[in-house]
């Protein structure tokens, strides 16, 4: 027994010297919520560079859909979330915003797209631009649902992200829920691998999509064009969206639609992180990050197509070949950063 | 037993003096290619520098690493170029076949399909009443939890169904060949636990690109995942039959195909039946993990509840994969202990 306790005791003793040690900040801990999409892992893997090499902190990173780490965001339980699809989540948002369990940091990429695609060969044979082109069977049986026959396949969201339902009213609204199924591929990985088999196999691609991704850069998709973005309209469609998310498809009820708007991504950080004064140059940091869409694009190629994978290799990247990032932090980081190139 | 492992290290032995330099020989040639297909950038100026500077031994070098990915695409990307008919082929008649099974399940009226579960269950389980209650009650269940349920565990169980089909189709001779050939069955085993232990996600996303989102990717996931078990138990059931048994047959002069019909399998048939119903648990199994590469069925119901956070949803639909489980399980394990029953030598029986 007593060899034992002095076995625990030198461990525990052990324990605590290696937790000092190995960070000079031991009361800095960030927690960084990441997403299933490779834009939110690239941002998320510089700031966690920066953080860890240039502040010395411990970070933790939880992966995972749109809803679970937003609510953990809301719950307190993450620290900040570097990329947020803030128009997805209009509502969301700002009852959080109001209910003071989060902050906003700014703009994470100043632009971003998202909508309807379908592969460039096909769009033009068929010339399809709009999503109006789309509706006839003629059209719908190009991209045939093998599963449900005599309808066409859009391959939509993952169901756990706001855009599923945001596509699923849309459909509705446009008229094309006659002719496709909005498609659920259960997840990111699923999706990006059904539309480069598309491409691969020299199939048509109908499929909602978005930018900067690493894939875009690979395929050529065209944008469908939809009725222009219009805030009022946006405005009813969500709350329409965020009551079929609560109460399933059925609360469905006819209203406006229109594209998604080439939004910002913003950034966002738990209040009770946010009011700690010692986390200041974290929160000052995070403020003043921000990407060029153009940047965040040749990053994900690097991703792709040289990194073999590797994200913390693409951060490192990102770190040597581009100084904008010196900016944003004091010199003396900027200076531990650069030694840990 | 005791014969085989020496007639192993016999086999190890004669070769022994090819087999330590073959090794060294292939694992000098992974370095080298390793260290030639590194990035410049990674690579030291001059090979002596590794000798002068050590800082290499602290980290995984980056010049140290074996180009496995690059070839791996390249071979699926040829794959799907030169063969992407050929899996088209099979794409077609799976998805055909599912399609088929679903819509006709799918249309007809649910009493029926109850009554038609009962019935089965009461004629494969011998006319046990206990099971054949359970069994129908499980099936009202399912469509009594939630009505969605109803459509979407007859989509899953389709899609079970069909990739074990796959199984026995494949599996069973593949067991039988196993358990005659010593040789095979050593050669076997190693791909039977690779396929078993690696990560479902290594073939489902390839299996997307080579047959599209859907149902066929996932029956061939609950192939790789589920057939292991029934080729291993069919293997052993076949083995485990009495040796005095099988001497017996040959003193009667049965030829190799009288003895395995007529002896060899119906006395594995327990084991083999085992098989089959370990092979239909790990197929439900693979449902929710199916789901998330866009398979229709109960599976996405569970999905659709984690992502959305509402635990009771994903708990209620987690219970609908368990009914269906226990359907399954037991009208399989009925069927084997009939069998079981049947098998057992009458004489034994009355004492």
């Amino acid at each position: 027994m007593y060899t034992i306790k002095k076995v625990l005791l030198s461990l525990s003793l052990l324990g605590t010297v290696l937790v000092f040690s190995t960070s000079a900040y031991a009361a800095c801990k960030v927690h960084l919520g990441d997403f299933d999409w490779d834009s939110a892992n690239v941002h998320t893997a510089i700031s966690q560079f920066i953080l860890e090499k240039g502040y010395g902190c411990k970070v933790e990173v939880s992966k995972g859909s749109t809803t679970p780490i937003m609510a953990a965001l809301f719950d307190q339980q993450v620290d900040i979330v570097t990329e947020v699809w803030r128009d997805n989540l209009v509502q969301l948002m700002e009852d959080n915003l109001a209910k003071g369990n989060i902050i906003e940091l700014g703009i994470n990429t100043p632009e971003s797209g998202q909508g309807f695609y379908v592969d460039k060969p096909t769009s033009d044979k068929y010339g399809l631009k709009h999503v109006n082109d789309m509706k006839s069977a003629k059209i719908a049986a190009l991209f045939s649902d093998p599963e449900a026959p005599g309808k066409g396949r859009m391959t939509s969201c993952i169901s756990g992200w706001t855009c599923y339902t945001i596509n699923l009213v849309k459909h509705k609204v446009y008229g094309l829920d006659k002719y496709y199924t909005n498609f659920d591929p259960g997840s990111g990985g699923a999706l990006d691998a059904a539309i480069a088999g598309g491409f691969k196999k020299g199939k048509p691609v109908f499929s909602y999509y978005w930018e900067p991704t690493g894939l875009m850069g690979k395929v050529d998709l065209v944008k469908l064009k939809e009725p222009t973005y219009e805030q009022g309209c946006w405005d009813r469609m969500t709350t329409v969206v965020e009551d079929i998310k609560k109460n399933g498809p059925d609360v469905y009820k006819p209203t406006c639609a229109c594209a998604y708007v080439d939004m910002a991504l913003t950034k966002a950080a738990s209040t009770k992180f946010a009011n700690n004064p010692a986390n200041k140059p974290i929160l000052d940091f995070i403020k003043a990050y921000t990407i060029p869409t153009a940047l965040v694009n040749s990053s994900l190629a690097f991703y792709m197509d040289e990194s073999g994978g590797d994200m913390e290799e693409t951060a490192k990247n990102f770190l040597s070949n581009s100084n904008i990032w010196e900016s944003w932090v004091p010199s003396s980081v900027a200076r531990k950063v650069k030694a840990a190139l | 037993m005791g014969s085989q492992s020496l007639s192993h290290s016999g086999l190890m032995k004669k070769n022994k003096k090819y087999w330590v330099p073959l090794c060294l020989t292939v694992f000098a040639v992974l370095v080298v290619v390793s260290y030639r297909s590194a990035k410049p950038r990674y690579k030291p100026e001059n090979l002596s520098d590794l000798l002068s500077d050590f800082s290499w031994l602290g980290n995984w070098p980056k010049w140290l690493d074996f180009p496995l990915m690059q070839p791996l695409n390249a071979v699926f990307e040829w794959l799907i170029k030169e063969y992407g008919m050929f899996f088209d082929g099979i794409n077609n008649f799976l998805l055909g076949a599912y399609s088929l099974m679903k819509d006709f399940l799918v249309g007809l009226p649910w009493p029926l399909v109850v009554a038609l579960v009962i019935i089965l269950t009461y004629f494969a389980s011998g006319k046990k009443m206990g099971t054949t209650i359970m069994v129908g009650f499980c099936t009202f269940f399912i469509g009594f939890l939630s009505p969605r349920y109803w459509d979407k565990c007859i989509m899953t169980t389709c899609i079970v169904l069909i990739g074990m089909l796959l199984c026995l189709v494949v599996g069973i001779p593949i067991g039988i060949t196993m358990a005659r050939k010593p040789k095979f069955r050593k050669s076997l085993l190693p791909v039977l636990d690779l396929m078993q232990t690696i990560p479902s996600f290594c073939y489902l996303i390839p299996g997307i690109l080579l047959f599209g989102l859907g149902a066929v990717p996932a029956i061939i996931a609950i192939f790789v995942y589920s057939v292991p078990p029934l080729i291993r138990l069919t293997d052993l059931g076949i083995r485990l039959v009495d040796k005095e048994v099988v001497e017996a047959a040959d003193a009667f002069g049965a030829s190799k195909k009288q003895k395995l019909w007529g002896v060899q399998i119906p006395l594995a048939l327990p084991n083999i039946m085992q098989g089959i119903n370990q092979c239909v648990m790990m197929a439900l199994a693979m449902v929710v993990i199916a789901s998330m590469i866009g398979t229709r069925g109960i599976g996405d119901e569970v999905l659709l509840g984690l992502q959305q956070l509402n635990v009771g949803m994903a708990t209620e639909a987690g219970i609908a994969i368990v009914l269906l489980a226990i359907i399954f399980d037991r009208i399989t394990q009925a069927y084997g202990d009939r069998i079981q029953e049947k098998t057992k030598p009458k004489k034994l029986k009355k004492k």
